[in-house]
């Protein structure tokens, strides 16, 4: 039998002890041979290629050495097939971006193929300090240019994001990042981590949140991907920016500073400075408004100096009393209040937004009618009926609706619920008596809410865990209900032309999102349980309807 | 009786027909017994070279009891003055004049807000406003014409403002809309040249009680002239007006091209204005490409004539160049001044049937109308106007000569007389 010309496998076989010295083993080449070999060495599973194929390597037959110069198109073989272990194999994907915040904020994006290894972690090593993400608590994207490029066509979140808050101050530069798969089957990938300041870290997180594009309805998905993690985290970040944002505030007044007040109307700029000065013009046609003062606090810092001109013009021009309340930063529409709260001179707080305006030139006396009028406990906290600049209804209390889609993919949530929050009357003639009529509500929108100052303070003020504005409004008339106090709402109109009193963008949709999430884990289970509908059943409300009944 | 009027600029820096008006009754009022006059007009970035340094109110050219308002920052969207330091200025002035009565002529340049604030520093003082277009209603220029169409507007609303400026939602309409019946809640009475204009004011929602109509007038200082045409045809015409798309010119040199087309030129067409430049882009390619076309006809066949811009002084000798003056306008035009001009000159007026115009000119009495932006009705106008014998001696018979400045000051003086109606709901 003639004997086979030896192959470069056989030439090569090692030396029986391992002492002996490895004449033709090549690291270098070891590794470009056996690439699964080089990952497990980088992952630090072994020392070298050498300690590998010391283990396992010549027992499965492995090159050590190049095979010469390979022929073209044909398949060489560097180890025996059935000797070689099954290795996890490296998933498909990448990281595209680091963030670091100097507040210890850290946002991750990217995207991987884990539809058959799922996504376990994703470790971030820097000089000095490490992390991990977990799998599950990433958002979880569409990333149409990945889809492509892997030549995929039916939709999948292969995308990925992450973010934490670390609450300490971290440098960036270099990192060593690992996606690791539930296999064991890891990539390792060199980045280097940007910078981005802290405000700036929040708007790329939530407008990731609010423009990335989602498997199945933006609303649900979006609100969905910060169940796990992301939500409670960015509320804690900005919670921090908040906390910022409303130290050591620039405060004048401007007008007279009578003792006290029959109100104090409390109005929140954002982005719209124009607001301050049609409020002023219009509120301030009737002689009852000097028993009430206005503060204005403004959220955004680049109107300040807008803002101090015009409030001293209409001081001149106008007359009312005002304090001008200026932040450094956005604290949100929660927080700003509270703060604008403690500058009020009256045992009364009217929340209102910019773009409200009296309908009736009397407005004030009527709501000072109200609280003089009625029993108290039917004014410690309640809204108005608001109008639409077309004449129609807009708002005459809010009640609450649930939005649920089911989860059709395995092994994630059966479904997704999310809180709604309508309007009695939206869009209704003028004139509708069953809107209009003194009662009690479920809620009343922020646009405008009238409440006793130690009520107010009673109850905590607004949560300021919503992130710049949305559902404080609810949260605070939930909080009241939960109290004993449902709101109410007298027949007192103003116009709201609704949404035109402040900018929005993709932050805010994002912010947005984060707050839905978050009403619904606040409030989901006492809205679903008694709160639901047109016609709640909690019993607030219902003593209430009994007793308007014998009344 | 101390009489402060406000003006938008002096009709000696910028020329127009409010800041006329206003200044030929403050000079009427200077002759009256017991009236003091004063006169604050506003002044911008057309005069630089009168802003002083630090100064917000100055005096004007050595001229007694004339004063300029240096307007800054002034805000097109709400019609308000940004300048803090002039609202503190403007109100200091009253403070030291302490007016009896403020006319207002006009907010553009110097801020709605100021009528308030009128109100608020001179609780007691009478508040005259003469409205010389539809600003306050209309924020396309004042004009109440649709953009959408070019048709004559007869209401505004949040949402027909919004199709006219796009750019802003009906909500800011409606927000403006309120914005300034606020501050003209602060007037006692309204006053306008013409007595149509009541109507749309009223239509929008002001007080038809507190209107007057007060014709605008001028100073005599013209003759009747006779014909311009030597033959048996009136075919010359004028047209005077700044160049710009609302005074029409382009239906006049359509109306001229129909005319042409049908074969009659035996007329002649003299344009006195300019300001083209204002003019929308698409208006004024129109009227170039027909000026241009027409300058290059050998000159016997050319019939419009550009004459350009023209000072007061030089009015009588374009006025004698015509017959006929023609006031083709495709907007209300509020009291059209050149029919006054015409008028004194003793020339018919051809003008589009609506707004003032349609006011003024008796139909076949004192002048020919035609439909508002209608080229071949004007042709046909132009045609009669040549052909029809003895209608040009006709109609320069029956013109009436305009209101003069003396008519106008007696008007005012009534209005500034008449007690003041005491306000519901004083100011705060």
């Amino acid at each position: 039998m003639t004997k086979a010309p030896a192959s470069r496998l056989e030439q090569a076989a090692p030396p029986q002890s391992p002492e002996a010295p490895i004449l033709v083993f090549d690291e270098e080449m070891y590794l470009r041979l056996n690439p699964d070999v080089l990952v497990a060495v980088a992952a630090g599973k072994f020392s070298s290629g050498r300690d590998h194929y010391e283990r396992f390597g010549r027992a499965e037959g492995r090159l050590i050495a190049a095979p010469g110069v390979p022929p073209c198109g044909r398949v060489i073989l560097t180890a025996q097939p059935d000797q070689v272990a099954e290795q996890p194999r490296p998933p498909v994907g990448t990281i595209d971006a680091i963030r670091i915040s100097p507040a210890g904020g850290i946002y991750i994006v990217g995207w991987v193929n884990d539809t058959q290894d799922r996504l376990d972690r994703i470790d971030l090593f820097f000089p000095g300090w490490s992390v991990s993400f977990d799998g599950a608590s990433l958002g979880r994207i569409r990333r149409p240019d990945a889809e492509t490029a892997m030549g995929i066509a039916t939709p999948h979140a292969y995308g990925f994001w992450g973010f934490l808050y670390t609450a300490r101050r971290l440098s960036g530069g270099s990192c060593n990042a690992v996606l690791r798969m539930k296999s064991g089957a890891e990539r390792s990938l060199m980045l280097t981590a940007e910078t981005a300041e802290d405000q700036e870290m929040r708007n790329i997180a939530l407008g990731q949140l609010a423009q990335a594009q989602y498997v199945g309805n933006p609303y649900f998905a979006a609100t969905a991907s910060v169940d796990a993690a992301i939500g409670a985290q960015l509320v804690d970040f900005n919670q921090m920016l908040t906390r910022r944002a409303v130290n050591a505030p620039y405060v004048e007044r401007f007008g007279r500073r009578a003792a006290s007040y029959k109100g104090s109307i409390i109005v929140c700029l954002y982005g719209k400075p124009e607001y301050l000065f049609l409020q002023q013009a219009l509120f301030s046609r009737h002689p009852a408004m000097r028993d009430y003062e206005f503060i204005y606090v403004s959220n955004s810092p680049e109107m300040a100096e807008t803002l101090l001109k015009e409030a001293k013009r209409c001081s001149l021009i106008y007359g009312l009393d005002l304090t001008l309340v200026l932040l450094n930063a956005n604290a949100g529409f929660g927080a700003a209040n509270n703060v604008a709260a403690q500058y009020a001179s009256s045992p009364r707080l009217i929340i209102m937004n910019p773009d409200v305006f009296p309908c009736d030139q009397d407005w004030a006396a009527k709501h000072s009618a109200v609280l003089e009028e009625l029993p108290g406990r039917q004014t410690q906290i309640f809204g108005v009926p608001l109008y639409y600049d077309d004449g129609s209804l807009m708002h005459a209390g809010m009640y609450f609706e649930v939005d649920t889609v089911p989860g059709l993919t395995p092994g994630r949530k059966p479904e997704t619920s999310i809180l709604r929050v309508e309007h009695y009357g939206k869009g209704a003639p003028p004139e509708t008596a069953r809107f209009l009529r003194s009662r009690q509500v479920p809620a009343v929108t922020g646009a405008f809410i009238s409440v006793a100052s130690d009520w107010f303070e009673t109850l905590g003020g607004f949560t300021e865990d919503y992130i710049f504005g949305h559902y404080e409004d609810a949260d605070l008339c939930l909080k009241s209900l939960e109290a004993g106090r449902a709101p109410w709402l007298h027949d007192v109109r103003l116009w709201h032309l609704e949404g035109k009193g402040s900018v929005r963008g993709p932050v805010h949709e994002g912010g947005s999102a984060v707050n839905r999430w978050l009403f619904t884990k606040t409030w989901g289970e006492l809205v679903l349980g008694e709160l639901l509908g047109q016609e709640p059943t909690h019993p607030a409300l219902r003593a209430a309807a009994e007793e308007e009944e014998l009344a | 009786m101390k009489v402060l009027i406000v003006s938008l600029y002096h009709p000696e820096l910028v020329r127009g027909g409010a800041q006329q008006i206003a200044f030929e009754l403050f000079e009427g009022l200077k002759q009256k017994p017991g009236v003091e006059p004063y006169l604050l007009a506003s002044a911008d970035q057309n005069s630089p070279a009168l802003f002083k340094s630090g100064a917000r109110i100055t005096g004007f050219d050595g001229r007694p009891n004339e004063f300029l308002f240096l307007s800054q920052e002034y805000d097109y969207g709400w019609e308000k003055g940004g300048n803090l330091l002039l609202v503190e200025a403007f109100k200091e002035f009253l403070e030291l004049i302490q007016p009896d009565v403020v006319h207002f002529h006009h907010f553009l340049t110097l801020g709605i807000d100021l009528l308030t604030l009128t109100r608020r520093v001179l609780p007691e003082v009478k508040i005259v406003f003469t409205a010389h277009e539809f600003l306050s209603i209309c924020p396309a220029n004042g004009h109440m014409v649709r953009r959408t169409d070019a048709s004559l507007c007869t209401r505004a609303s949040a949402v027909r403002c919004h199709q006219c400026l796009p750019e802003r939602p009906p909500e800011h309409y409606f927000m403006r809309e309120m914005w300034m019946k606020r501050h003209l809640d602060a007037v006692d009475v309204f006053t306008t040249p013409s007595r149509f204009m009541i109507e749309h004011y009223v239509a929008w929602g002001l007080d038809e009680s507190k209107f007057v109509h007060v014709t605008n007038g001028l100073l005599p200082r013209a003759t009747p002239l006779p014909a311009a045409s030597k033959g048996e045809r009136r075919n010359r015409f004028g047209f005077f007006a700044q160049l710009v798309d609302a005074k029409g010119l382009h239906v006049l040199l359509e109306a001229v091209t129909l005319l042409r087309a049908g074969g009659f030129t035996d007329f002649a067409v003299e344009i006195n204005g300019d300001n083209i430049h204002f003019a929308t882009p698409k208006r004024r390619e129109e009227i170039e490409a027909f000026l241009a076309a027409e300058e290059k006809l050998p000159l016997a066949e050319r019939i419009v004539v550009l004459n350009g811009s023209y000072h007061h002084d030089q009015l009588r000798a374009r006025m004698a160049r015509v017959d006929w003056v023609v006031v083709p306008s495709v907007w209300w035009e509020i009291f059209c001044l050149v029919i006054s001009e015409a008028w004194s000159y003793g020339r018919p007026v051809i003008a589009s049937n609506a707004g003032g115009p349609a006011e003024r000119v008796s139909d076949g009495v004192d002048g020919l109308l035609f439909e508002l932006g209608d080229a071949r009705a004007l042709a046909d106008t132009m045609y009669r106007a040549c052909t029809e014998e003895g209608l040009w001696e006709t109609l320069a018979e029956g013109i009436t000569p305009p209101p003069s400045r003396a008519e106008m000051v007696e008007g005012f003086l009534q209005v500034y007389a008449a007690d003041r109606v005491v306000k519901c709901l004083a100011a705060v």
